[in-house]
């Protein structure tokens, strides 16, 4: 069976908004709703909401980095300092409790910063090829909707974009 | 293994020298300035020129204030209307007080300066990278830095003078924190030899370039563990405890002490290892 | 009241306008990058000198260790502060004016950071051993120390710059996407291309990118605050008179602020002309910064107050001796400019005539900095020139031509680095201006709405 790509582009949300609402209430056969991808010149959750429920979890990177980012600061900082015995420092013990907490405070932020990004990435599925169907447009100030279907399905797709005022529609075939 | 390392030491790990540590084994090198004996001649800072491999810097670096004297000869006078010469010059030495909890040790960034098992104040020149934050949190201002690359300055050792440098000090190239040792090299020799022989170093058995050098016998200098040496009983004598939190028990009583010895700044709890005898009081300065 | 921005703006136009600032340069660009340029030669030529010969040519002596070095540095870190601080308590609380500021500022912060980092480096005697406070293995076991307040300071420092890296290019990822697609082919479309890693704009990429966003700007507001506070613990963790102080952390935080808020107004001014920004950092954007400059500057003030207050009330005789000294010995013009600069300069700021007139602004964000400038040197020298030991009193040194070299010469590795950013990236945001041009005519429009709804509603109970 093949697969048809289809991109839209809107010209402005109101109308890419009840295009996705429409497409979300029909049951096109050879269409899921999950393949719908909208793409936007700008951040945008109000819109996004009408795509429902998708996930973002980014945040389940950010505490593991940030709490392994501070307890391997504190262990080798602590551990090299205790390894590291002819560094006696009159008035401080050996492994001075305030001083390691500073910079495991720091590493705590450090190891956050980068597995948070190093997250975004993972999530975001970047860095990547952009894919075909692709206008620039969508950075200026259109607004996309990219659909994976089935060929039997595409004409119906299409018929829906248009009603909601399409400026453009890309067709590509592919697997 | 450093984690099994540290846990199962941890409690060696966090004690804190010299309050709640035990106190020095074998050694712990000390000193006593008797000011009322001190004559203000520089010989002891001629010698340790000599025998440190200092630079002599120079009229014009030393009016910049970039000398290098280890031991130092301050002159504090008298601000009571006479004039010079009759105005009562009293004499300080100063060098570095090997504090037992050195305020310059815990901020360097390298650990470039350490405190040693025979309680000294060590310095690792080779370790340093000059950020002088040692000197910048030092209440006394004895450490000198090499501002200038001083062996291959000219002048600075005259030809005939590089035949009296020390072949057992290293010479400090620029850009290294430098300061009074306690005439390091002849402390390990001694310790040496008395290892050697299988015993401790006597006392009297090492002097300090200083103390040599001083007509009058004010400095004092020996090993502080062991009860019976001449610094020991100084100390004892004067009641001067090494481990005092800010005041010496001495001192807390009604009225103050009769007794000459006291430390510079005890108040700062460096615990400095060096004692000294009357003369110069807040009243001179 | 005067609107932020216009709601009418087009977008495809928000994106020429700001593109149009990558390509071919003015001549006023040209000509500042030259004297930044020639100032940073100076400071170069300082720097070697001074490499060659030792630390002595600065004139510093064993006393006085730290100079303008210190200061300098301390200043550039507090510079750093507003950009990414700001930037990122402003988009928590959803303060949208930041949007069309924020990019120059936290590369600002980059910057400014970056030339803090060489004035570690030139305050070193051996920097060429630099790498010894770097904790990398070795065979030997030997590490830094790390309870020196110096260590701490270039782990907050390393742990800063590469976190504001990552914030300003997070958010500069939809905005390279579009010089992605935009501009012409070249070497730099290929850079931006590599730049933007594939950025769609894909509902996914966006969702991820909200997330990611937050949560970098929640990690640097605690870590900015901490780096200034460890900068501030070089001096508070000491020993000496005059450094001494509980409360340096905060002080030196709100110093922080303070010339930070100084450099966006001055930057503002200077980006808003050279690269016909207008629409963009309008008047009434300035007056808001204007007006959180006056905020700071009266925290400052107190926290300054503060700290004269608790020496004098102490009972520590050598801190009020530093106090009296700064005010009265031979660092007093510097010292009575500095409270003047940072304490009754900025009450200009108050008044609403200059709050959006660009001359005025501009001259007092100079001597703001001035000011905080002057704040640094005095924290840093006299405690050296009058500390606990009597001897050593009164030891004055006035700082060489080639110390003053190297802090002209850092002022232009700044503005030579800053003008760079500004031609190869966009120094506006893109894609955030639209969001504000978007959510704001949204919001109008709803006003509209609910005004045209009274208005029936009047209508039908008139009719009846």
């Amino acid at each position: 069976m093949s697969q048809h790509h289809i991109l839209a582009l809107f010209n402005n949300f109101d109308e890419a908004e009840a295009a996705v609402a429409e497409l979300r209430a029909s049951t096109i056969k050879g269409f899921s709703f999950d393949d719908l991808i909208m793409k936007s010149p700008i951040e945008h959750p109000e819109v996004e909401s009408v795509l429902g429920e998708r996930s973002a979890n980014v945040q389940w990177f950010t505490l593991f980095g940030a709490l392994f980012g501070g307890i391997t600061a504190f262990t080798l900082i602590a551990g090299s300092q205790g390894n590291f015995f002819a560094q006696l420092k009159g008035g401080k013990p050996i492994i001075p409790i305030p001083a390691d907490l500073v910079l495991t405070y720091e590493m705590f932020i450090l190891g956050g910063v980068y597995i948070t990004v190093l997250g975004f990435l993972i999530c975001a599925g970047l860095p990547a090829r952009r894919s075909k169907l692709y206008s620039s447009n969508v950075s200026e100030d259109q607004v996309g909707l990219l659909v994976k279907v089935e060929a039997s399905a595409a004409a119906t797709i299409k018929s829906i974009f248009t009603k909601h005022q399409a400026l453009e529609i890309q067709e590509e075939a592919g697997k | 293994m450093s984690v099994s390392n540290m846990l199962e030491n941890w409690s060696k790990f966090r004690h804190m020298h010299p309050v709640d540590d035990k106190p020095h084994e074998e050694y712990k090198w000390a000193m006593s300035i008797d000011l009322d004996a001190c004559s203000g001649c520089n010989a002891c800072s001629v010698a340790c020129y000599a025998e440190n491999n200092l630079p002599v810097v120079g009229k014009q670096k030393f009016d910049a204030g970039q000398q290098m004297h280890w031991m130092r000869i301050e002159r504090y006078w008298d601000d009571d209307g006479r004039e010079f010469p009759d105005q009562g010059a009293q004499f300080l030495p100063m060098l570095c007080q090997q504090c037992e909890a050195a305020p310059c040790e815990t901020v360097c960034p390298v650990g470039a300066t350490n405190h040693t098992a025979d309680g000294l104040n060590s310095q690792v020149y080779n370790r340093c990278i000059g950020s002088r934050y040692c000197s910048a949190n030092c209440p006394f201002k004895v450490r000198y830095f090499n501002w200038y690359d001083y062996p291959t300055t000219d002048n600075v050792w005259p030809a005939e003078m590089t035949q009296q440098l020390n072949p057992d000090v290293t010479v400090r190239g620029k850009g290294v924190m430098e300061k009074c040792t306690f005439c390091v090299q002849r402390l390990e020799r001694a310790k040496n030899n008395a290892r050697t022989e299988g015993r401790l170093v006597h006392d009297g058995e090492v002097q300090t370039a200083c103390q040599q050098a001083c007509p009058t016998g004010a400095i004092t200098f020996g090993n502080l563990v062991e009860p019976e040496s001449k610094i020991a009983r100084q100390w004892a004598h004067q009641q001067v405890e090494l481990a005092a939190r800010d005041k010496q028990a001495k001192d807390e009583q009604e009225g103050g002490s009769d007794l000459r010895g006291y430390r510079i700044f005890e108040e700062l709890r460096a615990y400095p290892s060096v004692m000294y005898l009357e003369r110069v009081r807040e009243s001179a300065i | 009241m005067e609107k932020d921005i216009r709601e009418s703006i087009e977008w495809a136009k928000i994106n020429g306008d700001v593109l149009k600032s990558l390509e071919s340069p003015r001549p006023l660009f040209w000509v500042i990058l030259v004297v930044a340029l020639s100032m940073f030669g100076v400071g170069v030529g300082c720097e070697v000198y001074q490499y060659q010969i030792g630390m002595g040519v600065a004139n510093l002596n064993n006393p006085q260790v730290w100079g303008l070095y210190i200061a300098t540095f301390i200043f550039w870190i507090g510079m750093s502060h507003s950009g990414t601080l700001l930037s990122a308590i402003l988009h928590l609380m959803h303060a949208d004016w930041r949007k069309p500021i924020y990019r120059f500022a936290e590369a600002m912060t980059t910057f400014s950071l970056m030339t803090a980092g060489l004035f570690v480096m030139v305050h070193l005697g051996r920097l060429w051993q630099f790498y010894y406070a770097v904790p990398y293995p070795n065979e030997r076991w030997v590490w830094p120390n790390f309870q020196s307040p110096l260590l701490w300071d270039a782990m907050a420092i390393f742990t800063y710059l590469s976190s504001s890296v990552i914030f300003l290019f997070i958010g500069m990822i939809p905005d390279l996407a579009i010089c992605r697609d935009h501009l012409h082919p070249g070497w730099r479309k290929k850079l931006y291309t590599v730049l933007a890693l594939g950025w769609e704009g894909t509902d996914r990429q966006w969702r991820n990118f909200r997330v990611t966003y937050l949560t970098v700007a929640c990690f640097l507001i605690p870590l900015a605050v901490s780096v200034h506070s460890i900068v501030a613990s070089d001096f508070a963790m000491s020993q000496q008179p005059g450094w001494h102080v509980t409360s340096f952390p905060p002080y030196f935080v709100a110093g922080a602020l303070y010339s930070g808020c100084a450099a966006i107004i001055t930057l503002f001014v200077i980006l808003r002309y050279v690269f016909k920004f207008e629409e963009y950092m309008t008047l009434p954007i300035l007056k808001k910064i204007v007006r959180l400059t006056f905020a700071i500057a009266m925290v400052w003030t107190y926290l300054n107050a503060v700290e004269f207050a608790s020496v004098w009330y102490s009972h520590d005789e050598a801190s009020k001796a530093v106090l009296i000294q700064k005010a009265t010995g031979i660092y007093a013009p510097f010292w009575w400019m500095m409270n003047f600069c940072g304490s009754v300069v900025p009450f200009v700021m108050m008044i609403k005539r200059f709050q959006t007139s660009i001359p005025v602004m501009f001259a007092v964000s100079l001597l703001l900095n001035l000011g905080m400038w002057l704040e640094r040197w005095m924290i840093v020298s006299p405690t050296f020139s009058h500390g606990y030991y009597p001897y050593l009193w009164d030891n004055n040194q006035w700082p060489t031509l080639v110390q003053w070299g190297i802090v002209f010469g850092s002022f232009g590795w700044f503005t030579l680095l800053f003008m760079g950013f500004c031609k190869l990236f966009p120094s506006v945001s893109m894609y955030e201006v639209k969001e504000m041009v978007y959510h704001r005519s949204l919001a109008n429009k709803h006003v509209e709405q609910s005004l045209t709804m009274n208005v029936n509603e009047l209508e039908e109970k008139g009719a009846h």
